[in-house]
């Protein structure tokens, strides 16, 4: 903790949330090795929205989990919100994760024997809120999302939109200062795909929060101030939105 | 996370496997009760043996014999190990040693003469015992009527329960005992009824046979001032009980009849057939009794059988113990295989508990505490039909057991369950959850979160 208090120290609002420099991963499949990322620089400003945008295979996915701090870089630095991610301990990732990054995810993974109410107040049980305070959290997130009526359904009655605003709802309800969304679409019709991302973008912009998106899907890129189109382990080119 | 909010979601998580749970606590409560019944039954069958020793005399009261050194009664004249001034003696200066030793609450010294009494028509072979009255209260006399002897008695005789049986009516021609099983009292009242006591064999007899030398023994008029009870003095029932240095007195009074006059050592004044030695604390009987062995004595202590009873009993509860031990081993391997289960389906769960910013501790933890949780329930409810089935075995099979296991052993429990032994069973059979947790809980605190949320 105290390193990590250090290096918050020297990081100030504007100052950019995420820097990655020269990142490189490698994966060992038997004898052969695939490089997943080359050669990685990127600095993404707070309260800015990015897309990562690519084919499968890209690269984006594994961009995300390293940012997430749920893989190990071979090589370079990630720097997120004054935290070198690539340094830190096991038990440090979690207390970052839990302080700092919310996710978003294609299946929603939801845990199926929880409530919606409980499945939003998860992230605030490992923070240690108090029962009475993260039921009212999530609550209040919940109506947010337009889930009021649902709140003591379980994922398996509930619609794929519907687990997803849970989702949403898991993701903002500790306020964190990034969300990561992979493929936050990926499961869901057109029509439920608009109205999910604009929710997103809605509430992300609300609080200044940086939003990073992965996805395939053009549609999903335009919501992003700025698109990363990813290849082979490269970033293709960066393209500015208005 | 806080350890209610851990300790809820474990709970949680067991409910949801409410089948599964169950059984596999079925298997801990059946290790548990299997474990702290065989344990009873070890407790049970030594706490009767303990109490049929007790009743065969106190566990802290050594015997003190001399055998070398001219144990006998003060009757025989020949010395029976010679007049070796190396052998110990077991006379008033060792009794006053043996009294001082660490430990020895009182020594009572025993000097047995055989002699006849009489009453009326009655007579009687009697063993008459002297007796320091003072140690009385230390040696398990009770009496029935009457009193026990103070130091200031001379002729007063407490009578042991079975001696007011011997008077019988030598010239009554249907032989004249009076009956073993007979309901009747006795033919003479010992508290009431005059009393005499001699060393004359001949006294009362219809045939007389002649002295040889010697005079007549003397004839003295004795009291009987109490009649000890049964149960509480099994040990002394055929004695009747005199003052010691009453009886000194008599002895040496015979001895000068009987000697014609010459004068000679008189065992009456040196040394006791035996002597019994109370010891203050029973832990301390062995350290006594192994001391007056060095001095050159033979003792004997129903603590030497106490020890060999104990050896006994602590292999049938090994044995037992054992036998339970692998149910509960068993029962183990059950919550193991629970836990491996709960991992592999909740793969998903613990993935997205991760990324969510779950702490590994915590998971390890909850893993841990439901493991636990299991081989409490187990422990707790095991350890509860285990009183219900100690109940059941005490009140069926006991009474079936009773007499089956020989003269001397009274069944009253099989069973006995200690309040430290149901603490111990829960607290085992929670260890034995944790520890049965234990690989399972590393395991899922290793799943990489990564591979657990892409798991379908």
């Amino acid at each position: 903790m105290q390193e990590a208090a250090v290096a918050k120290n020297t990081y100030t609002e504007t100052e950019n949330i995420i820097e990655i420099k020269d990142l490189r991963k490698v994966y060992k499949v038997g004898s052969e090795s695939v490089v997943a990322l080359n050669n990685i620089n990127i600095t993404i400003k707070r309260g800015e929205i990015c897309c990562f945008l690519g084919t499968s295979g890209s690269g984006k996915s594994t961009l995300l989990n390293m940012m997430a701090g749920l893989e190990r870089p071979t090589k370079g630095t990630i720097r997120i919100a004054g935290w070198d991610i690539d340094k830190l301990s096991e038990k440090k990732l979690a207390i970052f994760r839990q302080n700092h990054i919310g996710f978003i995810f294609q299946s929603y993974n939801l845990m199926p024997f929880s409530t919606a109410l409980e499945n939003v107040a998860m992230p605030l049980i490992f923070r240690g809120v108090s029962r009475r305070k993260r039921t009212q959290m999530a609550k209040e997130m919940l109506i947010a999302v337009g889930l009021e009526d649902r709140m003591l359904h379980k994922p398996s009655e509930m619609s794929g939109g519907q687990q997803q605003r849970v989702g949403i709802a898991r993701a903002f309800v500790a306020r964190p200062e990034i969300i990561f969304a992979d493929e936050p679409t990926g499961n869901l019709d057109s029509r439920t795909s608009t109205e999910i991302m604009n929710m997103i973008v809605d509430m992300a912009a609300k609080h200044n929060q940086t939003l990073i998106i992965v996805t395939h899907d053009m549609n999903v890129a335009k919501y992003a101030h700025r698109i990363f189109h990813m290849l082979d382990g490269d970033i293709e080119k960066i393209e500015e939105c208005i | 996370m806080n350890s209610l909010d851990l300790i809820l979601m474990s709970l949680s998580n067991l409910w949801r496997r409410k089948v599964r749970t169950i059984l596999t606590v079925l298997g801990v409560l059946i290790g548990t009760m299997s474990i702290t019944l065989m344990l009873s039954l070890g407790f049970g069958i030594n706490i009767s043996f303990q109490k049929s020793l007790e009743r065969m005399g106190s566990l802290n009261v050594i015997q003190v014999y001399n055998y070398n050194g001219g144990g006998y009664y003060a009757m025989d004249v020949v010395k029976v190990g010679g007049s070796d001034s190396e052998q110990p003696k077991l006379d008033d200066a060792t009794c006053e040693k043996i009294a001082n030793m660490d430990g020895v609450q009182s020594v009572l010294k025993m000097l047995t003469t055989s002699v006849k009494m009489g009453s009326g028509r009655y007579i009687a072979w009697v063993q008459l015992m002297g007796v320091n009255p003072e140690a009385m209260e230390y040696f398990d006399f009770e009496v029935d009527q009457g009193r026990l002897l103070t130091v200031n008695d001379t002729n007063a005789i407490v009578f042991g329960s079975d001696v007011p049986m011997n008077f019988y009516n030598p010239r009554d021609r249907r032989g004249g005992y009076w009956g073993w099983s007979a309901n009747q009292e006795p033919n003479v009242n010992v508290l009431e009824d005059r009393l005499i006591l001699t060393f004359d064999m001949n006294y009362g007899e219809p045939h007389q046979t002649p002295i040889e030398g010697g005079r007549r023994p003397k004839r003295y008029n004795v009291e009987g001032v109490g009649l000890l009870s049964w149960e509480g003095s099994q040990n002394y029932s055929w004695y009747a009980i005199a003052n010691l240095d009453y009886v000194k007195k008599l002895i040496k009074e015979n001895e000068r009849l009987q000697g014609g006059g010459r004068r000679r050592p008189t065992s009456a004044d040196t040394t006791y057939s035996q002597i019994k030695v109370r010891v203050k604390d029973m832990n301390k009987v062995v350290d006594v009794q192994n001391a007056i062995k060095e001095m050159g004595f033979q003792t004997y202590s129903l603590m030497d059988q106490m020890q060999e009873i104990q050896k006994t009993s602590r292999i049938i509860q090994a044995v037992l113990g054992g036998i339970g031990a692998i149910s509960l081993l068993v029962a183990a391997l059950g919550i193991t295989n629970t836990m491996i289960m709960a991992i592999y389906e909740r793969t998903r769960e613990i993935g997205i508990m991760k990324v969510l910013g779950c702490l590994l501790k915590n998971i390890r933890q909850m893993f841990l505490i439901e493991s636990g949780l299991i081989g409490f329930i187990g422990g707790v409810v095991g350890g509860g039909l285990s009183i219900g089935a100690s109940y059941l075995l005490n009140k069926f099979l006991a009474p079936a057991l009773m007499g089956r296991m020989g003269y001397g052993v009274q069944v009253e429990k099989i069973s006995i369950i200690p309040p430290w032994l149901l603490l111990a069973t829960v607290v085992f059979s929670t260890f034995v959850g944790l520890i049965s947790g234990y690989s399972p809980a590393r395991r899922a605190m290793k799943l990489s979160a990564l591979s657990a949320i892409r798991t379908e």
